[in-house]
């Protein structure tokens, strides 16, 4: 069993401790942007679904702007550009502002095909048994397009919760940024410190993705 | 085609208007703020230091604390300076974020292994120097590479971003490939499982990778200078002078020598 002693080494309770602080701030920064990103996501796809003169192409010009950004240029922009401007935040509020921006735009995107990818036939239908257009969106269009968004909103959701750790250039303490201070402690220990940061990941992106086939199930 | 020209123009005077208004009206990131008389006001001076290096800042996972060279002797120069009255405080800065952090007001200073160089005077203001480094190179014991002039082609050098060492080493080893890592710890493991035939950065640095794994050595001496100076905001003449102040005293009175004697040990 000599291959576990490097982790048993390292997996003092202290270290731990602070990986899991880092994991805590990682798992919040994630859901608290895939919460407001799914909102203002959700908003964009269906008004420029809607094609609403003006408001959908301004939008459209908006999402397409930020969603071919690198996603570090806008964390580095939120968190040193927009105190210039007069908005200064902590770096917790300027990860999740970043990610929040730009995976508003990406989910809109999943949410505008998935509205887009129901049959027009649909919408004449209901339109024509006296809902209007509204109602039509609402009872008929969402609920067969959301069946058919869930895979791609999940693995973007997994994208995001592992696009956090890019927010370790701006410093933000989350997992990776404290397993880079725990391995700068001893160098021998970075790559026990590797695999477990990995296993952290892993088993909430699982943890996902399984939850994702199980609503796919109940919806088919 | 004359509706879209004034709907631009219309569209620029709006971007303009809303950029004016928002430049001005706010308070912590106006251009000319006095840093000395803001740390006095707040009892707090808040330096920015380097939390994963070994030696000068590395943050303890067991008690939530900052140690290092570069704290220690913040803590002593805030001391020197304002006595009790205000309380140093430390935020955590790469060598990519501390001039950024510096102009938007949200840190005081930067303690953090940081050269003074031309390019950089051009950005921030610089004390006096409070520590002599040198670049060196650390290499396998019994390796082919003892000094920078064995540095020839083929061979591999690895760094870290953002720092002054990588430039260095394209200037003094032309013929060098250089691989660049994003922290110390990073670099030294790479150098361990044989990415490259040596590692370069400040001696200061190096020694503490020595120090903690003994088949490694520190070859050629130094080929560069690395004065680190401590960084502040452009136009603070006051606070640099008043830092210099601090730090001679530390000199003089030996407490500047008990620190770096606990740190750094050559």
């Amino acid at each position: 069993m000599d291959f576990l002693a490097p982790f048993i080494e390292v997996l003092t309770p202290d270290n731990m401790k602070f990986l899991l602080e880092g994991f805590w701030v990682t798992l919040k920064v994630a859901a608290i942007s895939i919460v407001l990103s799914f909102i203002i996501g959700g908003l964009i796809g269906i008004l420029r679904y809607a094609k609403i003169p003006v408001v959908s192409q301004l939008l459209a010009v908006v999402v397409e702007t930020i969603r071919n950004l690198p996603l570090l240029l806008i964390i580095f922009f939120t968190y040193f550009a927009l105190p210039e401007v007069g908005i200064d935040m902590e770096i917790i509020t300027a990860a999740i502002v970043a990610l929040t921006i730009f995976e508003s735009a990406m989910l809109s995107e999943i949410i505008r095909s998935g509205l887009n990818s129901i049959h027009k036939g649909q919408i004449e239908a209901g339109r024509s048994s006296g809902l209007n257009y509204i109602q039509t969106l609402r009872y008929i269009v969402m609920p067969q397009a959301l069946r058919r968004m869930v895979p791609p909103l999940v693995s973007q959701f997994i994208s995001l919760l592992k696009d956090t750790s890019l927010a370790v250039v701006i410093a933000l303490p989350d997992l990776l940024h404290n397993a880079q201070i725990l391995y700068a402690q001893n160098g021998s220990n970075v790559i026990p410190i590797f695999i477990i940061v990995a296993l952290m990941y892993f088993i909430v992106n699982y943890a996902l993705s399984l939850i994702a086939k199980r609503l796919e199930l109940k919806q088919a | 085609m004359l509706k879209s020209k004034k709907f631009f123009k219309m569209a620029f005077a709006t971007t303009m208007a809303a950029m004016v208004l928002a430049g001005c009206g706010d308070d912590k990131t106006d251009e000319n703020i006095d840093v000395l008389a803001q740390i006095k006001e707040e009892k707090k001076i808040v330096y920015g230091v380097k939390y994963d290096t070994r030696l000068f800042g590395l943050k303890n996972p067991s008690t939530g604390d900052v140690e290092g060279f570069d704290i220690d002797i913040s803590k002593a120069l805030t001391e020197e300076m304002f006595g009790d009255d205000v309380k140093p405080e430390f935020q955590e800065v790469t060598s990519k974020t501390r001039v950024g952090l510096l102009n938007n007001n949200k840190i005081d200073a930067v303690i953090a292994t940081m050269t003074i160089n031309e390019d950089r005077k051009k950005e921030v203001d610089f004390t006096d120097v409070y520590f002599d480094a040198g670049q060196s190179l650390l290499v396998k014991k019994g390796s082919k590479v003892q000094g920078i002039k064995d540095l020839k082609k083929g061979t591999k050098v690895l760094a870290v971003k953002g720092s002054t060492s990588a430039v260095n080493i394209r200037e003094n080893a032309p013929e060098t490939e250089v691989l660049e890592f994003e922290n110390y710890a990073e670099a030294f493991t790479a150098l361990k499982s044989g990415k490259g035939d040596a590692l370069t950065t400040d001696d200061s640095i190096l020694y503490g990778m020595a120090e903690e794994d003994p088949s490694f050595e520190l070859v050629g001496g130094t080929f560069t200078e690395e004065p680190y100076g401590i960084a502040v905001k452009k136009g603070n003449q006051e606070l640099v002078d008043e830092l210099n102040k601090a730090l001679q005293s530390l000199k003089d009175s030996g407490e500047y020598d008990e620190i770096k004697d606990k740190w750094i040990k050559k």
